[in-house]
């Protein structure tokens, strides 16, 4: 029992870091960003695929973060004369083509298959202190970016931000480079989620395909929704209920005796529910941003 | 070379119902509706087992389509409308809330596995060189035909004539008394019916299957794309774009290239292929191959 509740946490430690990733973006910026998961895919793919050429865990993780900032570089130039939802629809492709190339160029990411065998960094320590090695870990690392998070939130960068998303024309006139803006928090963004990429493959010790679906960047948004879109404290509360939510799922399987069939059917329908209910009742999220008003 | 001809065909089929519904709702809604190439997936299982049932297939398919119109007008109503208020954004996740409830009931209720359409086997027509299937024909016939009527609505009667005044500017059409909900409806029901229809015919050759709707998801939005959102016709040009691009990209022998006298791309990319006339749509004529207005973006 105790496995399972330090295997929820971690996983839940790792999606926070990735829900704060993208809160950046679309809590702050305001960005449709529908193929943040890109990120963490570079993230795990590049740690799978370095440590499996024998390099040391920190080398795969710098090398994600650097190919991730890449391509959130290459996403925001993408940006540059889209409106917001055409923009939307085209993160989710480009997110859609590399897990095509991953499931597909064998010679680099194992196809299908995915890379197996990555080493558990505490892999060395008795039964239960590895896993809670891991766990303190991750939650050391969510700290620190949460804390950057709050820190950028209040600072002058996140003041920008949020006029760009409210008013871009006022924040241009103000002379902020829109372009620059938008860029360093996709950017930052895509940094702090190739980390959360690469925890996770090791915590796997597996990288896949699998790990690029759709369905995942969905899952992050529902997070931000639930919680409250440009509130570090909301993200996390979000990502909270949404993994106590799945983490009841397989209960459920055992107790009622589903099908696994049903059991995806689910997970699935809880986040679209949940998502669904959230946006018609509650839009701002549980816990909303704090916008100072001037009289 | 003709056989390439009917194989782009079959596949613009495939494609141009769903997107021509998805580019006439936006006219008029103004957002991006994830959740209508589900409205396929619906339509083809509804149809799958109306006929399982015994009714014809014509009737199970025209009974799947009035189904899945309605539902189509019933979520307008109770969800889109509401999440409108909030912008085009909300609702476009809306869209993609309601899109996962309804893979996540398909998959509950009908499992995982593909549901084939039990029909006699014929033999493929054969002419010349040429082959192809009389499902094939049928489906490329009923889209040939309803996309010429839609054609004649759009453009020959006042219907036609609003829908197209509602979607190039509302707020001058609402002044000259144009009933913009009770249009809005039509035009929800009408799509929904077209994308029903749409799936089921795909869903007589491969099958009635949960990821119906998220294969044609990228397809169907980069038909809907190139021919600009909004413009029912365009997009029907869009599908047969993509369609070209995708059969040429199987076709292509590029031997040439690896110094082999055979090969072909793998298959798998078929779908990065449309992605990527996607993603170069959005950058280089991001309101679709037909836009003449000079517009601020």
């Amino acid at each position: 029992m105790s496995d399972f509740l330090i295997f929820s946490l971690t996983i839940a430690g790792i999606y926070a870091i990735m829900a704060l990733g993208l809160n950046l973006q679309a809590g702050y910026a305001g960005l449709l960003n529908f193929g943040h998961i890109a990120f963490a895919g570079i993230g795990a793919y590049a740690t799978g695929i370095s440590t499996a050429a024998g390099y040391p865990a920190v080398a795969g993780a710098a090398l994600g973060v650097l190919v991730a900032v890449a391509l959130g570089w290459c996403v925001a130039r993408l940006g540059r004369q889209l409106g917001a939802d055409y923009w939307g629809i085209a993160t989710l492709a480009i997110a859609e083509i590399l897990r095509t190339v991953a499931t597909n160029e064998d010679w680099l990411t194992g196809g299908a298959q995915g890379i197996s065998a990555i080493a558990f960094p505490f892999g060395q320590l008795s039964k239960p202190w590895g896993a809670l090695a891991f766990l303190a870990l991750v939650l050391l690392l969510l700290a620190a970016v949460a804390a950057a998070g709050i820190r950028l939130a209040d600072g002058r960068f996140g003041r920008a931000l949020r006029l760009m998303r409210e008013e871009p024309k006022l924040a241009a006139c103000m002379g902020y480079d829109l372009r620059a803006l938008k860029s360093r928090a996709i950017m930052a963004g895509a940094a702090a989620t190739a980390i959360a990429g690469s925890l996770y493959a090791h915590y796997m010790s597996f990288v896949g395909p699998d790990y690029m679906l759709a369905s995942e960047t969905f899952m992050l948004w529902t997070m931000l929704m639930i919680g409250g879109m440009g509130n570090t404290v909301g993200v996390i509360t979000g990502v909270v209920l949404v993994q106590a939510a799945y983490s009841l799922v397989p209960f459920a399987k055992d107790a009622f005796h589903f099908g696994s069939d049903l059991a995806g059917a689910l997970r699935i329908g809880l986040i679209g529910l949940i998502l669904l209910a959230s946006l018609l009742w509650r839009s701002q999220g549980l816990i909303p941003e704090k916008l100072r008003k001037i009289p | 070379m003709f056989q390439f001809l009917i194989d782009t065909l079959v596949r613009t089929s495939d494609l141009a119902l769903v997107a021509l519904g998805l580019s006439l709702v936006y006219g008029l809604v103004k957002f991006p509706n994830i959740a209508h190439v589900q409205y396929a997936m619906l339509g083809a299982y509804f149809s799958y087992f109306l006929h399982a049932a015994g009714l014809p297939m014509a009737l199970a398919i025209l009974l799947s389509c009035a189904a899945v119109g309605l539902l189509t007008l019933v979520l307008h109503l109770l969800v889109f409308r509401r999440l409108l208020d909030a912008g085009p954004a909300i609702t476009m996740i809306g869209s993609l809330a309601l899109s996962m409830l309804m893979v996540a009931l398909a998959l509950g209720v009908f499992g995982s596995f593909p549901l084939m359409f039990k029909l006699p086997l014929s033999p493929a027509w054969q002419m010349g060189d040429v082959r192809i299937g009389h499902t094939q024909l049928y489906a490329l016939a009923t889209t040939a035909v309803l996309l010429t009527l839609f054609a004649a609505l759009l453009f020959g009667t006042r219907t036609g004539r609003a829908m197209r005044a509602l979607s190039s500017n509302r707020a001058l059409a609402a002044a000259s008394g144009l009933n913009a909900e009770h249009l809005t409806r039509l035009v929800n029901v009408c799509s929904g019916a077209l994308a029903a229809l749409g799936g089921s015919m795909l869903a007589i050759t491969s099958g009635a299957h949960v990821n119906l709707g998220h294969d044609m998801l990228l397809p169907v939005f980069a038909a809907a794309i190139l021919g600009g959102l909004g413009n029912p016709l365009g997009a029907v040009a869009g599908a047969f774009l993509i369609a070209l691009t995708e059969t040429v990209v199987t076709n292509l022998n590029v031997g040439w290239l690896f110094g082999k006298p055979v090969a072909f791309l793998p298959v798998a990319y078929i779908s990065a292929a449309s992605f990527l006339i996607l993603l170069l749509a959005l950058l280089l004529k991001p309101y679709g191959l037909f836009d003449r207005e000079v517009r601020r973006v």
